[in-house]
């Protein structure tokens, strides 16, 4: 393989794998007769760098750039798997906070006064409680979709994400009472079971992360439970963003789905209001104080929730082309 | 509402424009375009926007690949894509006629 094959060969990895099965070998004859011609070029390397990396944004369902079929779900999966990480975290900031409160020395728990405070986790608590509705909404008709048409090419993801949903269900209920603050103290709005069950999955989201002296006295099962709860959710996500892309989902079940994630979007921009309002208030003295943590999960939610938005508007503005050309 | 007819029409700016108008001539693999389109518009594509370019256009199906000849694989103008072309082309016309009207009325240009 000589210098300039070898060069081509290299800036071919900027491209997505799919990209470079279909335009790989005549890409890679351009660019060999492009360096004959200019041997060193830093705005050719520029060039195919900018564009490799617009091709995996579009290969992520973000953008245009596959065919309108493929299109549709690669940015329906994208959009669901943008939710998915906006509940998490919408989740994780929800249970920890709506636990913390519980905690704050002075709050009633049974009456909740109208205050800051019960406003935000009252608010949080609907919008979660609204969002896992949303998700169930757009979840049953997919999987009887894939349960229609079960062929050899879903039975991995299918498989991932049953295992990946057993972990959580199991690890969830197995450590549900096993961290401090949970303790079984319940409110008049959430059961404290369903309260204390997410902040068991999600207990990865934490600061004890930072504190070595915190982390040294948790056990071993503990510390793999934190390790491992994370990774089994983005299984779960990945498997079923790509049980979407493989699955044969006709237009009219696509253009719901988009519908639903659209009111889910709404529902995280409305977490996201209360969560920065929060985080900009400082929390609240206590347990409930807002920290670098918090901060972070809020930054993070706001990026999710744009790279939702234009997933969504990608998968809308493929629906109406695909609907034009039929 | 107008933003939105615009998002959905197959974008035919800056090489999408120059890619069509050379294919219009007959199909050509992407150095043979390269070269093509830098004869006639003075413009070199670089490898990574003629691509980039290349494949969007084929997803919109206004060019179509035919079969490769010796790892090269040649694209042509497909039917929608020559009405594309001559929509835009035709309204690239009436802004440059006006614009040149306009200069020759107001600023004595020949």
């Amino acid at each position: 393989m000589n210098s300039a094959t070898e060069r081509a060969a290299r800036l071919l990895r900027w491209y997505p794998r799919a990209w470079r099965e279909r335009y790989g070998e005549e890409f890679a004859q351009l660019l060999i007769a492009d360096m004959q011609e200019r041997p060193r070029s830093a705005v050719r390397t520029l060039d195919v760098a900018r564009a490799g990396l617009a091709a995996r944004v579009a290969a992520a369902g973000l953008a245009p750039g596959l065919s309108l079929a493929g299109q549709a779900r690669a940015s329906l999966g994208a959009l669901w798997a943008a939710l998915a990480l906006c509940l998490a975290l919408s989740a994780a900031m929800w249970s920890q906070l709506a636990i913390a409160w519980r905690w704050t020395p002075g709050n009633p728990i049974k009456t909740p006064t109208l205050t800051t405070g019960t406003l935000t986790t009252g608010t949080l608590t609907t919008g979660v409680l609204a969002f896992i509705a949303l998700v169930a909404l757009a979840a049953i008709p997919v999987g009887h979709a894939v349960a229609r048409d079960f062929g050899r090419r879903l039975v991995l993801p299918a498989l991932v994400l049953a295992a990946a949903l057993a972990v959580l269900a199991f690890g969830g209920h197995h450590f549900i009472y096993q961290w401090p603050g949970t303790g079984g103290r319940g409110g008049p709005a959430v059961p404290a079971g369903l309260l204390a069950f997410v902040w068991s999955l999600t207990y990865w989201f934490s600061a004890s992360w930072g504190h070595w002296s915190y982390l040294s006295g948790l056990s071993p099962q503990d510390l793999a439970w934190m390790a491992v709860s994370p990774l089994a959710l983005a299984a779960a996500v990945a498997a079923a963003v790509t049980l979407v892309r493989r699955a044969d989902l006709p237009p009219r079940l696509l253009a719901y789905e988009t519908r639903v994630a659209g009111a889910a979007c709404a529902v995280a921009a409305v977490f996201l209001a209360c969560c920065a309002a929060w985080v900009y208030a400082g929390g609240t003295p206590g347990p409930a104080h807002a920290g670098l943590i918090d901060i972070a999960g809020t930054a993070l939610l706001a990026v999710a929730l744009a790279a939702a938005c234009q997933a969504r508007h990608t998968a809308l503005r493929t629906m109406r082309l695909t609907g034009r050309s039929q | 509402m107008r933003k939105k007819q615009d998002d959905d029409k197959p974008g035919l700016a800056g090489p999408a424009t120059l890619i069509l108008s050379s294919l219009a001539d007959g199909p050509k693999h992407g150095y043979a375009l390269t070269k093509d389109v830098e004869a006639f518009a003075g413009v070199r594509l670089a490898p990574g926007t003629l691509y980039e370019a290349l494949a969007r256009l084929e997803s919109q199906g206004l060019i179509e690949a035919l079969a490769a000849e010796d790892r090269r694989r040649p694209y042509r103008l497909t039917a929608a894509g020559a009405t594309a072309l001559q929509a835009h082309l035709d309204a690239q016309r009436r802004v440059a006629e006006t614009g040149l009207r306009r200069l020759r009325a107001n600023w004595g240009t020949p």
